[in-house]
């Protein structure tokens, strides 16, 4: 299947690199935007790589595509929830390996609804009601009070649009949270 | 849509709402409805007319149930709706979903896609639903129509609404949505996932307006009949 990748970076000898190893190692066309400020006039990608500066100068059009895109950067601190933070130091076999998995594992709707992120505490009750686990089997687990949990999944069921134990099963089977049936 | 009468030509209910014609294939009338009215199909078929348009008012307008008009039909007349609306799910609408389902999900990329998983989902949806339907062939009907043949219902008696029982079917019809419309992930061909998601949807809304006739007719009237 033809995965859309874009590439905004403000080096273009690293843009550049990147779309060879990208074409030569697994086939993929990846479009360079001359300008990485207008990558917010792009069509919509599969995954996107930019480096630290142009992420934070369009942090609105990043943050609810940040699971599908990939800093190229030498930052102490990569932004939560990226895909992947890619030194472009590491060894080429270090690169290919992190770019192999991540096309292996593109989501392919980078559009994914903002309001799906889950919390991490919203994560571990989706992952013990997938479990089959009762409500206060639950809050014993996580040592919650039954209210709380309650809460959590209302919370989890609004963000979600799913309001089925069931449901929620199969979503969390979607996102690997707990092992296919 | 406004409510429908006798004098109301049946193509203009369908052109209204395209949605109706499952239930109008349960009384047997298909499309190419001609000039056809309420009044003329029913003389034809044989149908209660002032049931019939109760039946396509409850289904074309969710904010109108005709509650008096139809508790004052007989168990078996609600009875043999619900089973004929049972049979269309079973024959029809069931199938419908999928095999646009199976077509939709051998014509696409499983490696890049969730499908096979809302597809696990939709099994135990169907699966759900034909247990309810079983019991209402096997169990339910069957005791209510009992019931009846040995009681008279009062009609007098008020009927409690009964729409707050939430049917797991519902709930589970409604999250297939939502994992479809929202979560799906994969190059898919669009026509047929747009074929996926009208059907789903036009089961869904086929039960939630029948569910209101099984829950504020059919149950208090069974409860009813129970106790005497």
């Amino acid at each position: 299947m033809k995965q859309h990748v874009i590439i905004a970076m403000r080096n273009t000898l690293a843009a550049t690199g990147l779309q060879h190893l990208l074409h030569d190692r697994f086939s993929v066309d990846a479009l360079v935007v001359p300008d990485p400020d207008d990558v917010t006039l792009a069509h919509e990608s599969d995954l996107f790589f930019t480096d630290g500066s142009t992420f934070l100068a369009h942090l609105p059009y990043f943050l609810p595509r940040r699971q599908n895109t990939i800093v190229v950067d030498n930052l102490n601190s990569p932004p939560d929830g990226i895909a992947a933070l890619l030194r472009p130091d590491a060894p080429e076999q270090d690169l290919a390996h992190t770019i192999a998995t991540l096309l292996n594992h593109t989501p392919v709707n980078p559009t994914a609804h903002p309001s799906a992120a889950l919390s991490q505490r919203e994560n571990e009750v989706l992952r013990l009601v997938a479990l089959g686990r009762l409500n206060k089997q639950i809050a014993d687990e996580l040592g919650i009070s039954l209210n709380t949990v309650m809460t959590h999944r209302k919370n989890i069921s609004s963000k979600l649009g799913i309001r089925s134990a069931s449901g929620l099963t199969f979503y969390a089977i979607m996102h690997a949270l707990v092992p296919a049936k | 849509m406004s409510l429908v009468n006798a004098a109301t030509p049946l193509a203009d209910i369908v052109l209204e709402d395209p949605s109706v014609v499952t239930v109008l294939n349960r009384f047997g009338i298909a499309l190419g409805l001609g000039d056809a009215t309420i009044e003329s199909a029913c003389l034809q078929l044989g149908i209660d007319r002032e049931f019939f348009a109760a039946i396509l008012n409850t289904y074309i307008n969710e904010a109108y149930f005709p509650q008096k008009i139809l508790a004052g039909f007989s168990a078996a007349t609600v009875i043999d709706y619900l089973n004929k609306t049972n049979d269309y799910y079973e024959q029809f609408q069931l199938p419908n979903i999928e095999r646009h389902l199976y077509l939709l999900t051998i014509k696409t990329d499983p490696a890049a896609s969730n499908l096979d998983i809302i597809s696990d989902f939709f099994t135990e949806v169907k699966r759900d639903l034909l247990a309810r339907i079983d019991n209402d062939r096997r169990q339910w009907f069957p005791e209510v129509l009992a019931n009846e043949q040995q009681h008279r219902p009062d009609a007098e008696t008020p009927i409690t609404d009964f729409e707050g029982d939430a049917d797991s079917v519902e709930d589970k019809l409604n999250d297939l949505l939502s994992l479809f419309v929202v979560h799906l992930q994969g190059d898919y061909d669009h026509n047929l996932g747009l074929a996926v998601l009208l059907a789903i949807f036009s089961l869904r809304k086929d039960i939630a307006q029948n569910n209101r006739i099984r829950n504020r007719i059919l149950r208090p009237i069974s409860r009813l009949l129970s106790r005497r």
